[in-house]
């Protein structure tokens, strides 16, 4: 998923200083379950927007709002509403969510209530873990399902830099060394044979240094 | 008699302490009772100030008695939330506080409720000073 994390309350305060009537616009997708921008969190911005603002002698009005997902069109319809009633809307979703909003609803102020981070998992309570960097040209099934791209703090396709110290990574040593990693599980399967593959250069286009990345489905369209 | 408020959020095993066990304490105390201080949410202790409590005491079981295991424990992680947002937007964070009460030990409560209720007084002298 999606993970994303709130930005400071100061920040936020910041971007709707003019304004008297605000919304913080929840997501319930992927920002919900990394607790950054869920029901639960649009509680607490709103809660802590309008405590500010009222020990500044400028009182806030605020509209609480979650949208199933805010990458949708399908479930923005509510914004026309809620357009006539705030003058800003700080939207907790991911940078997906405010872009969408803002391509349709030229008119409507949206401002990010959070920071998106990376695709992680979540192998524990609390924790977050990078694991994916939609580099577009997957190579998982040749080593050993562990990303060298988003796992690597170098990119490398080729192995270990050299700089990596008993499978640990030079750069943060608390993170393991992904080709370390690598390695270990190739061997222990008897497919070392996979790391003689050479990859060239890698193309960068499909990770996103072409432009925008696009992708279009005739056959999932409507019409 | 002082206009400060102070909100007890806690838990509903904790305690039965009513208005007059806080008798001494020259502040309007409002109590706030939930099932466990685990149910506790960061919002609710930012909601008790922008009600006008000055400061918020959130109280749940000892570490070793909740009803529900670890819900003291949440509420004590949320009570820390709330400080931290506090601190971002220019509150002191000592007017969220958390107290771990032996089950229906009033007194406990009592004097955990007077130490915030002293930790408020002193932030409003020095308020005061700084502002003369």
């Amino acid at each position: 998923m999606i993970i994303a994390e709130r930005k400071p309350i100061s920040r936020i305060l910041d971007m709707i200083e003019p304004y008297e009537r605000v919304a913080v616009l929840g997501c319930r997708g992927c920002v919900a379950i990394c607790s950054a921008g869920g029901d639960r969190e649009v509680e607490i911005v709103a809660a802590a927007l309008r405590l500010a603002r009222k020990r500044a002698g400028r009182p806030l009005s605020v509209v609480e709002e979650t949208l199933v997902r805010q990458c949708d069109p399908e479930y923005l319809n509510g914004l026309e509403e809620l357009r006539q009633k705030v003058e800003a809307v700080v939207s907790l979703a991911c940078g997906v969510g405010v872009n969408l909003i803002a391509d349709r609803y030229p008119d409507l102020r949206i401002y990010p209530g959070v920071d998106t981070s990376f695709y992680g998992a979540n192998p524990a309570l609390g924790e977050w873990e990078e694991k994916c960097r939609g580099c577009g040209d997957c190579i998982l099934d040749l080593t050993g399902g562990l990303c060298p791209i988003a796992r690597c703090a170098k990119n490398l396709l080729n192995g270990p830099c050299g700089g990596s110290q008993n499978g640990r990574c030079e750069i943060r040593p608390e993170v393991p060394c992904v080709w370390h990693q690598i390695y270990e599980r190739l061997k222990a399967r008897g497919e070392l044979d996979r790391m003689m593959k050479l990859f060239p250069a890698k193309d960068w286009r499909p990770a996103g240094h072409d432009g925008p990345r696009a992708r279009v489905r005739d056959d999932l369209k409507v019409g | 008699m002082s206009e400060m408020k102070i909100t007890i959020l806690c838990c509903h095993y904790t305690n039965q302490a009513t208005a007059e066990d806080f008798a001494g304490i020259p502040a309007r105390i409002e109590i706030r009772r939930y099932p466990c201080s685990g149910k506790i949410e960061v919002a609710d202790i930012l909601r008790a100030l922008e009600e006008d409590a000055e400061g918020v005491l959130v109280a749940g079981c000892e570490k070793s008695s909740c009803h529900n295991r670890s819900g003291s424990l949440r509420a004590e992680k949320r009570a820390e939330a709330a400080r931290k947002i506090l601190t971002e937007i220019g509150m002191e964070p000592e007017r969220v506080q958390m107290a771990f009460v032996p089950r229906l030990e009033t007194g406990v409560l009592v004097e955990a409720t007077k130490g915030l209720f002293e930790t408020l007084l002193d932030l409003k002298h020095r308020k005061e000073e700084t502002s003369s």
